[in-house]
């Protein structure tokens, strides 16, 4: 059975900076080594996973984003039911995972996402991420895995100022209080 | 602490990463053959140098693959990055 229950229970605004959890977001792990795999994730969500390391693709439903040379992770741009994205994994399981091209595992219990924006993210993020944002923040749809507070965060550049954080459900209520802490002091 | 250049991700603080030990050690082809001796000798001696070292290193807070790295145990510098199965420079 899959845990939806959210740690984080509301939103939280300081001077510029503003945090808060979306969901119910769909989030689905793919791997695959297969010269195949691309052009069917093309097919099924019109949407190409990207080969180039920390970046991502779009498009106005879904955003694929490179985890590692054969991995991925999709994540859906809007909010939508736990029913459309339960047939949406079928149909990816049924065309991916039964097919032999890689493997689909949905992750939406297992990442929680929190979006941050505002122009004092950056500095929020460095207070405690050994990761140089330096071309991160100037490039749109950029993609890194990294720490956070000891913690293990994939941020997804959305745009100016606006990122996406994934972090681990077991994890993300210290983060939270640990964002929260550290923004107050900006 | 240091950068290393992750062969996947580019370069990156030293803290996302694990070291594996040394690198290019050999599993032997008939373990029962060997004795207790040469057994231990694969399994726990390392060379554990002072100079260049063939080390792995895996991206645990990153990509999560393993690589290889040749470093220079006294003053951390790293003279190369290779992935897994290439072979390690001839030079060092």
């Amino acid at each position: 059975m899959l845990n939806f229950e959210t740690t984080v229970q509301d939103s939280k605004s300081y001077g510029d900076l503003t945090l808060s959890e979306v969901e119910p977001i769909l989030k689905i792990n793919l791997r695959s080594n297969k010269r195949e795999f691309s052009t069917k994730i093309g097919k099924l969500l019109s949407i190409i996973p990207p080969i180039e390391a920390n970046t991502s693709s779009s498009n106005e439903d879904y955003s694929i984003l490179w985890l590692s040379p054969d991995e991925w992770l999709i994540y859906s741009n809007n909010k939508i039911s736990y029913e459309q994205q339960n047939l949406l994994e079928e149909n990816l399981f049924k065309n991916i995972s039964n097919m032999n091209q890689g493997s689909v595992t949905n992750v939406t219990d297992h990442w929680v996402m929190i979006n941050l924006k505002g122009s004092k993210i950056y500095d929020l993020l460095s207070k405690s991420s050994p990761y140089d944002f330096k071309n991160f923040k100037m490039k749109k749809g950029s993609v890194a895995q990294t720490l956070l507070n000891h913690t293990d965060v994939i941020l997804h550049n959305i745009d100016d100022n606006n990122l996406n954080l994934f972090v681990r459900r077991s994890f993300s209520e210290d983060l939270w209080l640990w964002i929260n802490d550290s923004a107050r002091f900006l | 602490m240091f950068i290393i250049n992750c062969p996947y991700c580019g370069e990156r603080d030293q803290t996302e990463f694990s070291s594996g030990g040394e690198a290019h050690i050999v599993r032997p082809k008939q373990p029962t053959e060997l004795s207790d001796d040469e057994w231990a000798e694969f399994l726990f001696m390392r060379k554990n140098i002072k100079g260049i070292q063939f080390e792995r290193w895996n991206h645990s807070h990153g990509c999560r693959k393993w690589f290889n790295v040749v470093r220079d145990t006294s003053n951390d510098k790293i003279h190369a990055v290779y992935k897994m199965g290439e072979k390690p420079p001839a030079n060092k």
